[in-house]
């Protein structure tokens, strides 16, 4: 296995930080776990803490999906990157714009009065989850996301091979950008505010990123069995349509209790229970070409991507289909339900994904025929059970707090801090397992192909 | 390759459809909104702002979205009076021992102006969120017919604060077993004047009938 075109190598610069990122979230997120035990446990306070965490997923998944399409524009287009000194810079500058944020989070959690509001924003953190980087920072993401996009399109230009694949990758990928800017500016309502939120979040995740998803899939189901084409890239339309007829109107089910209309109630419920339809789909296809075509060369990479795309199903389409009808959504909103969802969907829909095209391509990037893939697998399973246990004791406690509070009124920290105390504990046990099993993947990323 | 060409444009004007009806029902949603909440005014405004400055989304949830730490936060402004919201949100130790939310800094400036905001998002029509807890009252009367005094604790809303047998909020003491901790004389004038008592006490003074506090208090003397 060896690249076609050496610009390809940029990508690992990518995979690099994301990786990085990566094993800095599962850091953080024990220090989360252990503060749902014991809220003083750390010299940052929680909020602090889980910014870090989702900020770290945010951008590594991000970064993760800009290696891919670097590493797969240049092999659809046939030809080098348009530039490999512009695909540096914006490198650097994703990881500059990147630490100042990160730097910027503790400062805060340090020292709260240092989050002056300077032009209606504030300066180290915007206070709204997921998207908390400043305003600044929210410029230079963008202006690294252009740099990017221009970089792709360019060298699509030069060749002019618009194969479906790289068409529906970019597709996604500007999508992607386009979103980013409706979080970008400030309201004055709150519930305008949540709502615009749900544009960046729900479209991203249940929008743009499954589009870039379903474009990567094609791509590794071609490279890692050899499948035909014109039979995958059918596929991925199905599913990649699917999405968005669903997913977008889907987006209603984050707007039943905020404040907005009730006609919200049907469209979102109604959409939403759709939305694990394209998943099913992608499972499908992917276990029917795997089978058919069996001159496996890359056993990791597609041993991740059928974990991939089975926990696609379980935690984005099941764990996601439980809570998102309106009669059920009423007594679960806000709780711990929603927690268990989150993980198990973003562990199958985007970690999953992200190591996959890791796993297939770098390989080829470093120019290695043979490795041994038993840590691979390792750190697969070590991840995927302690994740599912993760998720069934947030299913637990989100159950328990469920009936308790929202059913019997009782109070929230006498739930949180009393009923549920063994939830947590056994959750920050597997969410050691799962460190673990990070660090595993992250040692064999280093040093795949660099033993013996 | 070409085969695919109809599915492909079923995808981008499929999904650029998708996209303008959303938006249409965007647009209606923004001309809606005003009328489903009270008139935002700037002291709202800033309490928004305040809320955003110390990323309160990060352990709280509000409207039911953000972190799942700290209790949501949607209707607290009607559950818990005015006055002790804002100590809380200076030194929350001091208004609740027990407390764990830390101190961010505060001013008081500051904190009139987020519960102003949580006045007004308690008054968001939310399509009926959060919903009535519908097992609530089968647990708290399965003793029989309430008694006056237990009437009176219900209509003053003293559970918010306070947990009778594992049902209530956990700011002020668990009262259960109160009767065997304090006397009639001390009860009744904390009720009444609760800082002469007990120094920096946020408890609200019970705002009732010289009546209704004297059988208040035979409830309190019941729970040993
Ligand atoms: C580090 C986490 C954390 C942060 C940040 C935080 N809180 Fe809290 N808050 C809590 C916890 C936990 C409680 C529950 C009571 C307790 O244990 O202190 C609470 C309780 C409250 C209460 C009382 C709720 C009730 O129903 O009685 C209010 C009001 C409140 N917080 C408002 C805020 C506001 C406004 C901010 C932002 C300025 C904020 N909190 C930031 C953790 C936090
Ligand atoms: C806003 C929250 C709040 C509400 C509402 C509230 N309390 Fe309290 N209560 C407290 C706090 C905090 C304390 C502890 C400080 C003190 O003793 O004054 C307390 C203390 C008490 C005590 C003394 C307990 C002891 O063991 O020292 C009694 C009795 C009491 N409350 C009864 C009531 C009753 C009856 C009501 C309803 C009329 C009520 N409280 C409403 C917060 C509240
Ligand atoms: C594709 C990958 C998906 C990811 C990564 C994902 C992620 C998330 C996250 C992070 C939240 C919580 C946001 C918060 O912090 O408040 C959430 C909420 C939710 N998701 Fe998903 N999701 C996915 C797919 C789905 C699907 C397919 C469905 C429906 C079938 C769904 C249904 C829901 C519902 C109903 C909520 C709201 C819960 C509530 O607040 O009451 N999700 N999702
Ligand atoms: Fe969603």
């Amino acid at each position: 296995m060896t690249i076609k075109y050496n610009s390809q190598k940029i990508a690992q610069n990518f995979y690099t930080f994301a990786v990085l990122l990566f094993l800095l979230q599962a850091v953080v997120g024990i220090i989360a776990a252990i503060q749902f035990i014991w809220p003083d446990f750390f010299i940052l306070n929680f909020n602090t803490i889980r910014t870090i965490h989702i900020n770290a997923m945010v951008v590594w998944l991000l970064a993760g999906m800009m290696g891919a399409a670097y590493y797969v524009v240049p092999e659809e287009s046939e030809t080098e990157l348009w530039s490999e000194p512009l695909a540096k810079i914006q490198f650097y500058l994703t990881v500059v714009a990147t630490l100042s944020v990160l730097l910027g989070y503790v400062w805060m959690g340090l020292d709260p009065q240092a989050n002056k509001t300077v032009f209606g924003a504030g300066l180290l953190n915007e206070g709204r989850e997921y998207i908390e980087a400043p305003r600044w920072a929210d410029i230079l993401i963008v202006a690294s996301l252009l740099l990017f996009l221009l970089n792709c399109f360019m060298t699509v230009l030069k060749t002019r091979k618009w194969t479906g694949i790289q068409g529906t990758l970019l597709g996604g990928l500007v999508m992607l950008t386009v979103l980013y800017i409706p979080g970008m500016f400030y309201t004055r309502s709150m519930v305008a505010d949540q709502y615009w939120w749900w544009w960046v979040l729900h479209l991203w995740v249940e929008g743009a990123w499954e589009v870039v998803a379903g474009a990567l899939i094609a791509f590794m189901l071609m490279k890692l069995v050899g499948a035909e084409r014109g039979v995958v890239e059918k596929w991925m339309y199905a599913e990649v349509c699917l999405v968005l007829f669903t997913g977008i109107l889907g987006t209603g089910h984050h707007y039943y209790w905020i404040g907005t209309p009730p006609y919200w109630l049907w469209i979102g419920g109604v959409f939403s229970s759709l939305e694990p339809v394209p998943l099913l789909i992608m499972v499908w296809d992917a276990l029917r070409t795997t089978r058919e075509n069996r001159n496996i060369e890359n056993r990791a990479g597609m041993y991740y991507i059928t974990g991939h795309v089975i926990f696609t199903f379980v935690g984005a389409g099941i764990w996601g289909l439980i809570h998102t009808l309106p009669a059920v959504n009423k007594w679960t909103h806000g709780t711990q339900i929603t927690t268990a969802h989150a993980h198990l969907a973003f562990y199958g829909a985007y970690v999953l994904l992200i190591l996959s095209i890791i796993y297939t391509t770098l390989p080829a990037i470093r120019g290695i025929k043979v490795y041994n893939d038993s840590r691979a697998f390792k750190s697969f399973w070590l991840m995927t059970i302690s994740m599912i246990f993760i998720a069934l004791t947030i299913t637990g406690a989100g159950i328990v707090q469920t009936i308790m509070e929202r059913l019997m009124g009782l109070d929230y920290i006498a739930v949180k801090s009393g009923y549920n105390m063994w939830f947590w504990i056994f959750r920050a046990i597997f969410g050691a397992g799962f460190l673990i099993g990070t660090v595993v993947f992250v040692k064999d990323y280093f040093s795949l192909g660099k033993e013996q | 390759m070409n085969s695919n060409k109809g599915i492909r444009n079923l995808f981008i004007y499929g999904g650029l459809f998708f996209f303008a009806v959303m938006a249409v029902l965007t647009y209606d949603t923004m001309q809606q909104l005003p009328h489903r909440a009270p008139e935002i005014t700037d002291e709202v405004n800033a309490g928004k702002m305040v809320w955003h400055k110390y990323d309160c989304i990060g352990c709280h949830t509000i409207l039911g979205n953000g972190s799942y730490f700290a209790p949501d936060l949607t209707k607290t402004a009607q559950r818990k009076p005015h006055e002790y919201l804002k100590n809380f949100l200076i030194n929350p130790k001091i208004a609740n021992p027990k407390a764990t939310m830390p101190r961010l800094g505060i001013t008081e400036e500051e904190a009139g102006k987020l519960v102003a905001f949580l006045d007004w998002i308690s008054k968001v029509d939310t399509n009926g969120w959060p919903p009535k807890p519908i097992l609530a009252a089968p647990a708290m009367v399965s003793t029989g017919e309430l008694s006056a005094g237990q009437k009176i604790y219900q209509s003053l809303n003293c559970s918010e604060c306070h947990t009778l047998n594992g049902i209530g909020g956990t700011m002020g003491p668990d009262l259960t077993h109160v009767g065997s901790r304090r006397d009639r004389v001390w009860l009744k004038g904390h009720f009444k004047d609760p800082q002469k008592y007990v120094p920096d006490s946020v408890m609200p003074l019970v705002i009732a009938s010289d009546a209704d506090i004297e059988q208040l208090t035979d409830y309190m003397l019941t729970l040993k």
